[in-house]
């Protein structure tokens, strides 16, 4: 799970760590996937694979690969699919390997993603907090307080997470950094503490992102913040300037991210049915969920799963492959 | 919308927000003193040392709150997951079907003084102790078990222990029993997790060496990682 918050917003110089792929170019008659090591990714690439074998009798295997390394490959012709590309975080490679090399293209549809402030539905019903700004009222802090200081506590995100700066500089903005405490721990910690704020009945506020099985698992409320607006932003990365803190402000909820389905462009002519059927993939929000809680929650393997979705889903399948 | 005013003076506190020591966010509180769940009324009520003796010693067991029981619990953590709930004294042993084992437990003066994900490296039936050395500065009728106090009825760890580890190293904390059954609930020992031992040897059966264990942020743990 963490991967995929580093993958929504980490900078694209510490995509230059993921794991870089080895192996031979790939077979001119079967197609070769690449799976990334977070659920929903894992599961796309099944069920491309799936498709591709029982609709369009084409061979496929899988790559466990990292970001950077499923560039290079279908760059240099040993992996042909990336099942999430997210833009705008990875807008530069993007621009480097379509619009300048040309050799990846990207599905039409992106599946939409988004990050804000959450809480449970009891903590809603209990505390009556609506929206982020509320987080500003001592008041309002005080009933997230569960260490007897008076101050509420809040989670932000992990210590390693791109976002997590930017929410220290959300928190500043709206002035909760002044009223409650910040808290920054890994994700299992944080998802944990809301599992266990339900047992128990205690409210609990904490940063969230969609897609995610989160929201299957409990029923969860988005707190309401105005829509983004760039001119309200200024992000100075810490590593640019010691004083970034007081340099940043991020005054309204997120920008948008979405992702595509990146595929080689030579497959257009090579396979023009395999590059019309990733072209026309169309995955929504709610479809990443139930994936990511399938795998993660249920614990379902990867490939059976994609072979009953494929089945369950003839229907929208068969208009992908028209 | 916040105010170029409003942006200018939050910033000093923003900087330093983040991470405090567990020792600051509880000197609000009396020393040992915690909050249980009472049944009757289902509010959180304050509990001190002296009405969890009182309370023992009339009952000859702990809150009914605090025995273990099974309980629905919603995660995405695999069975056999431990989940460490310092604020409410809970710790959950996730089972199939989304409920968990309930368990009662002792955490420390200050908090666990940690917070974060690590795994039992190895378990121990009736463990040794042996009292760190500012320990046995402080009380030096401990000297004689600088070498290690063998396991027994009087050994502080108890019954059993649950070493936990951190990427394959000791982190010097554990799970283990006690020979003070009455401070299940309280905020008394030294940063580990103390359950009664009939209950410790009931986990121990269930618990797996490399099996994961999630501390909880909430209330007196600290709020870096381990």
């Amino acid at each position: 799970m963490m991967e995929r918050v580093r993958r929504i917003l980490v900078a694209t110089t510490a995509l230059l760590v993921s794991v870089v792929p080895v192996g031979t170019a790939a077979n001119a008659d079967e197609l070769v996937i690449a799976v990334p090591n977070w659920p929903s990714a894992e599961a796309t690439a099944h069920i491309m694979g799936v498709v591709l074998e029982e609709k369009l009798n084409i061979d496929v295997t899988y790559q466990p690969a990292g970001t950077l390394g499923i560039f290079n490959g279908i760059d240099n012709g040993k992996i042909h699919v990336h099942p999430e590309v997210w833009l705008p975080n990875l807008t530069s490679l993007v621009e480097k390997y379509r619009d300048k090399r040309g050799t990846i293209a990207l599905s039409e549809n992106g599946v939409a993603a988004s990050q804000n402030m959450c809480v449970t539905r009891y903590t809603a019903e209990v505390t009556g907090v609506k929206s982020v700004s509320d987080l500003a009222d001592p008041k309002m802090s005080a009933k997230f307080d569960s260490d007897n200081d008076g101050q509420g506590e809040i989670w932000i995100g992990a210590a390693t997470w791109s976002s997590t700066m930017i929410e220290r500089i959300r928190a500043k903005s709206y002035g909760y950094a002044d009223t409650m405490r910040l808290l920054q721990m890994p994700e299992d910690v944080a998802m944990a503490t809301v599992d266990a704020s339900i047992a128990v009945g205690r409210p609990f506020v904490f940063y969230c992102y969609k897609p995610h099985h989160l929201f299957r698992l409990h029923d969860i409320v988005v707190l309401e913040e105005d829509t983004f607006d760039a001119d309200k932003w200024e992000i100075v990365f810490p590593a640019d300037d010691a004083n970034w803190l007081q340099k940043s402000r991020a005054e309204t909820g997120w920008d948008a991210s979405h992702f595509h389905v990146g595929f080689a462009a030579k497959l257009k002519e090579e396979m023009p049915e395999a590059a019309s059927f990733f072209e026309n993939i169309t995955f929504t929000s709610d479809d990443i969920t139930t994936m990511s809680y399938a795998l993660q929650v249920e614990r379902q393997e990867p490939a059976k799963f994609a072979k009953k979705w494929v089945a369950e889903n003839s229907d929208r399948i068969k208009g992908w492959l028209q | 919308m916040v105010s170029r005013r409003k942006f200018l003076t939050t910033t000093g506190a923003a900087a330093a927000a983040a991470i405090l020591p567990a020792r600051d966010v509880l000197a609000s509180r009396t020393a040992g003193e915690s909050l249980i769940l009472d049944p009757e009324t289902r509010e959180w009520v304050r509990y001190s040392q002296r009405r969890a003796y009182r309370y023992y010693k009339k009952n000859g067991q702990v809150p009914e709150e605090f025995r273990p029981r099974d309980v629905p619990f919603r995660t995405a953590e695999e069975p056999g997951t431990i989940i460490v709930d310092g604020n409410k004294h809970f710790l959950y042993f996730v089972q199939p079907g989304f409920r968990a084992r309930r368990y009662g437990i002792g955490v420390g003066k200050e908090g666990f003084g940690w917070a974060g994900i690590v795994r039992i490296g190895r378990k121990a039936e009736w463990p040794t102790w042996t009292p760190p050395a500012e320990m046995i500065e402080r009380r030096p009728d401990l000297a004689k078990y600088a070498g290690g106090m063998p396991g027994g009825p009087d050994n502080p760890l108890g019954a059993r222990s649950l070493y936990l580890y951190e990427n394959g190293r000791d982190t010097i904390y554990r799970i283990h029993g006690t020979t003070e059954p009455w401070a299940i609930g309280l905020n008394t020992s030294s940063g580990c997790i103390r359950m009664i031992n009939e209950d410790i040897i009931d986990l121990y059966t269930r618990a797996s060496v490399g099996a994961k264990v999630i501390v909880l942020m909430q209330g007196a743990a600290l709020f870096r990682g381990v």
